[in-house]
C-alpha cells in the first residue's frame, strides 16, 4: 500500500461533512436518515484506515460493531418513520413542528 | 377585693369577645349580655371602692401587678392597675353610667341588623376606658387612650352606609390623632427625662428636682395637647359636633360621659407636672375658658338637638379645664361626675325624643312634646336645670364652685367670663328644652310622637336622680365627701378671700341661671315673643354661630385641601404612574425578552440540528486550539 | 503509480461525487441509489485497506440489506414524490454550508497535525495483523478480546427487531363507515390506513 493513510482520512472527513450538511438541508425524513448513514460510513472508513495505520485490528472490530448498530438503528428508525407517516401522512420533517412556541 | 380589680376591665372585655363571635346568634340577648358585663363590673367597682374606703386615708393607694409586658433592657413596662381614690371615682362613673346607657341602648337599637356588634363595640370601649383610668403606667394609659379612640371611630361610623357618618368617624379619628401624637411625644419625653413611665415613680413630688422646670412645661403642654384632642377643646374641637352622626347611646356614653373626660382625667392625674411648670396651668386655664365661651355661643345657634348638646359638652369640658387650671382638681372631678349624669341624661332624652318622633332632630320642627312624652320631658327638664346651675342640683355644686374658686383666688376676669359662660349655658339649654317640650307641635312627627319603652325610661330616671342628688357629695369644698376623699391624691381646693364674698356669689349665680332660663322661657315657650321673626332678623348671626364660627371651614381650606391635593398627587402621579409604571415596565420587559427568546423553540428538527452542529464545531475548534 | 493508488484516485471522486449527488436529488429513490453507489466505493476502499471481510460485509449488510430496507420503506410510504426545492427556513442553507466547510477544515487540520500527510502504515500488515487471513484474525479478536460487546450486540439486534415489530404493527380495529367512505374515495391509501 503506497497511498498515504491521510488521503483516506480526508475522504472520510469529506463524506462525514457531506452527511452533516445533508442532515441540515434536506427535508425528507428518509433522506435525512440516509445522510446519517453516510456520516456513519465516513466514520467507519476512518476507523478502518486507522486500523491499517496502527497495524492492529481494533479499528476493524469497531467498524464491525458500528455496522451492527447501524443496522439495528436503521430498523428502528424506519419503523418510527412509518409510524409517524401513518399518523401524520407526511415524511416532511418541517410539518412535524408541534413542540414550538 | 382590691386585688380583684382586674375583673372590672376584664368583664366588659369578655362581653366584647362573646358578642363579637356569637352576637348574631344571641339576638336581643346580646344587649342584655353587654349590659350585664358592665353592670357586674360596676358592682365590683363598688366593692373595690368600699374596700378602699375601709383603708385609712394615707394607705389608699394600691398597685395591682397583672403581668410583665415589655422588657427591653432599661425600658420595662408592666401592666399594673393603680387603685387609688381618683381611679376609683373614675371607674365608678364609667361603669355605672355605662351600664345605664347599655340598658338604654337595648331599647334604642332594637331592630338594628348589627345589634350584637353594637354591644360588642360598646363593651370594648368600656374595657379600654377602664384600662385608661386604671393604668399605672403611662404607656398602658396610652393603649387605653388609643383604644377608646378606635372604639369612637367604630361607633360614630356604626351606620357606615351613611356617608356623613363615615366621614364624621374619619374626622374624629384624624383630629384626635393630632392630639395623640403630641401626647406620645410627651410620654417619650417623660421616659427620656424622668427615667420611667410608672405613675408611682413620676408622680412622686420628689421628681421635681430631677429636671429643670422647663422640661416639665414641655411635658405638661404635650400631654395637654393630647387632652385637647380627646376632650375636644379649641382648636381640636371640630370633630365632636360631627360625631353626633353616631347612635345616641354612643353620643351619651363616649362623647359626654366618658371618653371626652379622659383628657380631664389625664391633666388631673399628672397635675404635678403642671404645677411644677406653672405656665402649663395658665395655658390650661386659658384654653378651658376660651373653649367654654366659644362653644356656649356656638350652641346657642344650633338647630339640631344633638349638636346643641355636643357644643354644650365642649363648653362644659372647658369649665372642667378651667377648674384644673386653677388647681381645683377635686372640683373638676366632681364636675366630671355630675356632668356625666346630667349630660348623659340630656343625650338619652334627646334620643328618646328622636325615637318618639321617628328620628327628627330639628328643633324648629318639634314642640309640645311634654304632652306626648311626659316622662322624657320631666327628666330632661331636670337635667337642664342641673346644667344651668339651679341651686341644690348637682350642676350648681359643680359649676358654681368653679366660679367661686375663680372669684376667691382673685381671678376676676376669669370669674366674669365664667359667669358669662354660665349665662350662655342657661340660655342654650333653656332654648333646647323649651323649644322641644313646651309650646305647640310644629310638625306632624311632633304631633304623633310616642313615649319610649320602659327599658329606655329606667336609665333616664336613674340618671335624673344622679343629676339632681349628686350634689350631696359635694356640699362644701372643704368638708364635702368627694373633696376629702380625693384630697390625699389631688390636694385641697384653693381658697382665698378676694372677690365679692360667698353670699353675693350665690345670688349672682342664681340670677344668671334663673334669669337665663326665664329669658328663654319667655322667648320660646310663653308665646309672647315671635321667636321665628327674631330668628329671621338675626339670621346672619345665627348662621355664623351654627357653623361653629366657621372654624371648620378654615381648617378645610388651610389644612384639608392641601393635604388632599398632596395625597392626590402621590396617589395618581407617583403611585399610579411612577411606581406602577416601573412595575409594569419590568413586566413588559420580561414579556419582550421572552417574546424574543421563545423564537428559539421553532419545533423544526433541522434548526435544532443546526444548533447542535454549531456547538459541536465550537467545541472542536476549542479542543483543536488547546491541542 | 501502484495499483492501490490508481484504485484510490479513481474511486475517491466517485465516492465524494455520489455523496454530493445524494444531497442534490429531489427524488428520494434517486438519492437512495446514489447512496448505494457510495457504499460500493467505500467497500472498495476497505479492500484497498486490506480489510476484505469488511468489504464483503459492507456490500452484504449495507448495500444489500439496509438500503433495500430503505427503498422498501420509500416505496411503501410513497414519498418518492419530488421534494419542493424552496427552503423555508431563512439562513438554513448558508449556515449549513458554512458549518460543513468549518467541520471539514477542522478535520483536515486535525489529520495534518495528528497523522501527517505522509504516513503510510506498517508494510507487513498481512503477516502481523491479518495472520491467517483477515477473517480468521478478525474472529480471533472478536471472540476473544471483544466477546462481551459481541453478545451485547446480539441482544441489541433482538431488541431492535422487537421494537420495530411493535412500532410498525397495525392495530386492527373496526373500520367506521366514515373511514370506509374515505377509503372508497382514495383507494391507494388502503395499504397505509390503520
Amino acid at each position: 500500500m503506497t497511498t498515504p493513510i491521510a488521503y483516506f482520512l480526508v475522504v472520510s472527513a469529506a463524506l462525514f461533512t457531506i452527511g452533516t450538511v445533508g442532515v441540515m438541508v434536506r427535508r425528507n425524513a428518509l433522506v435525512i436518515f440516509m445522510s446519517v448513514e453516510l456520516q456513519l460510513n465516513g466514520v467507519n472508513l476512518a476507523l478502518v484506515a486507522f486500523s491499517r495505520l496502527h497495524g492492529n485490528l481494533t479499528g476493524q472490530v469497531l467498524t464491525f460493531f458500528s455496522m451492527v448498530v447501524a443496522a439495528a438503528e436503521v430498523v428502528v428508525g424506519l419503523a418510527i418513520i412509518v409510524y409517524v407517516f401513518r399518523r401524520r401522512r407526511t415524511a416532511n420533517v418541517d410539518d412535524l413542528a408541534v413542540l414550538r412556541w | 377585693m382590691t386585688e380583684a380589680v382586674w375583673l372590672v376591665p376584664a368583664l366588659p372585655l369578655l362581653g366584647f369577645v362573646v358578642n363579637l363571635f356569637a352576637g348574631r346568634r344571641l339576638g336581643r340577648a346580646a344587649g342584655w349580655l353587654g349590659t350585664l358585663a358592665v353592670g357586674a363590673a360596676a358592682a365590683i367597682a363598688v366593692a373595690v371602692g368600699l374596700d378602699v374606703l375601709a383603708q385609712p386615708a394615707e394607705e389608699r393607694t394600691t398597685v395591682v401587678h397583672l403581668f410583665d409586658w415589655i422588657r427591653a433592657g432599661a425600658f420595662t413596662v408592666n401592666v399594673d392597675l393603680r387603685v387609688d381614690q381618683l381611679s376609683v371615682l373614675m371607674i365608678l362613673v364609667v361603669t355605672v353610667v355605662g351600664a345605664l346607657i347599655h340598658l338604654y341602648a337595648i331599647g334604642y337599637m332594637e331592630g338594628d341588623p348589627r345589634f350584637g356588634r353594637f354591644f360588642a363595640y360598646l363593651n370594648l370601649f368600656v374595657f379600654f376606658m377602664l384600662l385608661l383610668v386604671l393604668a399605672e403606667n403611662l404607656l398602658v394609659l396610652y393603649v387605653g387612650w388609643e383604644g377608646v379612640g378606635l372604639c369612637s371611630y367604630l361607633l360614630i361610623g356604626f351606620w357606615f352606609e351613611r356617608t356623613a357618618a363615615a366621614n364624621a368617624a374619619k374626622k374624629a379619628f384624624v383630629t384626635t390623632r393630632i392630639g395623640d401624637t403630641f401626647m406620645l411625644v410627651g410620654i417619650a419625653l417623660v421616659f427620656l427625662r424622668l427615667g420611667s413611665l410608672d405613675l408611682s415613680t413620676v408622680l412622686d413630688p420628689a421628681i421635681e428636682g430631677v429636671q429643670p422646670s422647663g422640661v416639665f412645661t414641655v411635658i405638661a403642654l404635650l400631654l395637654f395637647g393630647g387632652a385637647i384632642g380627646k376632650s375636644a377643646q379649641v382648636p381640636l374641637h371640630v370633630w365632636l359636633p360631627d360625631a353626633m352622626e353616631g347612635p345616641t347611646p354612643v353620643s351619651a356614653l363616649i362623647h359626654a360621659a366618658t371618653m371626652v373626660t379622659a383628657g380631664v382625667y389625664l391633666v388631673v392625674r399628672t397635675h404635678l407636672f403642671f404645677e411644677i411648670s406653672g405656665v402649663a396651668l395658665i395655658v390650661v386655664l386659658v384654653v378651658g375658658l376660651v373653649t367654654a365661651l366659644y362653644a356656649a355661643l356656638s350652641a346657642l345657634g344650633q338647630d339640631d338637638i344633638k349638636r346643641v348638646l355636643a357644643y354644650s359638652t365642649v363648653s362644659q369640658l372647658g369649665f372642667m379645664f378651667m377648674a384644673a387650671g386653677m388647681r381645683a382638681y377635686s372640683v373638676a372631678m366632681f364636675m366630671l361626675a355630675a356632668h356625666a349624669c346630667y349630660k348623659a341624661l340630656l343625650f338619652l332624652s334627646a334620643g328618646s325624643v328622636m325615637h318618639g318622633t321617628h328620628d327628627e332632630t330639628d328643633l324648629k320642627r318639634m314642640g309640645g312634646l311634654r304632652r306626648r312624652m311626659p316622662w322624657t320631658a320631666g327628666v330632661a327638664v331636670l337635667g337642664a336645670l342641673s346644667l344651668a346651675g339651679v341651686f341644690g342640683l348637682a350642676g350648681y355644686f359643680a359649676k358654681d364652685e368653679i366660679l367661686v374658686v375663680a372669684s376667691e383666688t382673685g381671678r376676676t376676669a376669669v370669674w366674669l367670663l365664667g359667669t358669662l359662660g354660665a349665662l350662655l349655658s342657661a340660655l342654650y339649654i333653656g332654648r333646647l328644652v323649651f323649644l322641644t317640650f313646651l309650646g305647640d307641635a310644629r310638625s306632624a312627627e311632633a304631633e304623633h310622637a310616642h313615649e319610649s319603652p320602659t327599658v329606655m325610661l329606667v336609665p333616664l330616671v336613674v340618671l335624673a336622680v344622679g343629676a339632681v342628688g349628686l350634689g350631696v357629695l359635694m356640699l362644701d369644698p372643704d368638708t364635702g365627701l368627694v373633696p376629702t376623699f380625693l384630697e390625699p391624691v389631688l390636694g385641697a381646693v384653693p381658697h382665698g378671700s378676694a372677690g365679692v364674698g360667698s353670699a353675693a356669689l350665690i345670688v349672682i349665680s342664681q340670677v344668671v341661671a334663673l334669669g337665663g332660663l326665664g329669658v328663654t322661657w319667655l322667648a320660646y315657650a310663653s308665646g309672647r315673643v315671635d321667636w321665628l321673626a327674631l330668628r329671621l332678623r338675626a339670621a346672619p348671626l345665627q348662621r355664623f354661630l351654627s357653623q361653629g364660627m366657621h372654624v371648620d371651614d378654615v381648617y378645610a381650606s388651610v389644612v384639608v385641601a392641601p393635604a388632599k391635593a398632596g395625597s392626590a398627587f402621590l396617589a395618581y402621579v407617583v403611585d399610579a404612574r411612577l411606581v406602577d409604571g416601573i412595575v409594569n415596565a419590568v413586566g413588559r420587559l420580561v414579556q419582550g425578552l421572552a417574546g424574543v427568546g421563545r423564537r428559539v423553540q421553532t419545533g423544526l428538527v433541522r434548526t435544532y440540528a443546526l444548533a447542535f452542529l454549531v456547538g459541536a464545531l465550537a467545541l472542536l475548534v476549542y479542543v483543536g486550539v488547546r491541542a | 503509480m501502484s495499483a492501490d493508488q490508481i484504485v484510490f484516485w479513481v474511486f475517491a471522486p466517485i465516492s465524494i461525487g455520489s455523496a454530493i449527488a445524494i444531497l442534490l436529488q429531489r427524488n428520494a429513490v434517486h438519492a437512495a441509489l446514489f447512496l448505494i453507489v457510495n457504499f460500493f466505493t467505500i467497500a472498495v476502499f476497505y479492500l484497498v485497506l486490506e480489510a476484505p471481510f469488511l468489504f464483503a460485509v459492507q456490500i452484504i449488510v449495507y448495500a444489500g440489506a439496509i438500503m433495500v430496507l430503505f427503498l422498501f420503506v420509500i416505496m411503501l410510504l410513497g414519498v418518492d414524490r419530488d421534494e419542493v426545492l424552496t427552503e423555508r427556513i431563512p439562513w438554513q442553507r448558508p449556515a449549513a454550508i458554512l458549518i460543513g466547510i468549518g467541520v471539514f477544515a477542522e478535520l483536515v487540520v486535525a489529520i495534518r497535525a495528528g497523522v501527517g500527510f505522509s504516513a503510510k502504515g506498517p508494510e507487513a500488515f498481512a503477516e502481523t495483523a491479518n495472520r491467517g487471513g483477515n477473517t480468521e484474525a478478525l474472529a480471533r479478536a472478536l471472540f476473544r478480546d471483544y466477546f462481551l460487546p459481541f453478545e451485547a450486540t446480539s441482544v441489541l439486534l433482538i431488541v431492535a427487531a422487537v421494537a420495530a415489530m411493535m412500532l410498525a404493527a397495525r392495530h386492527r380495529r373496526a373500520i367506521t363507515p366514515a373511514e370506509q367512505e374515505a377509503l372508497a374515495a382514495e383507494p391507494e391509501m388502503a395499504e397505509v390506513a390503520p
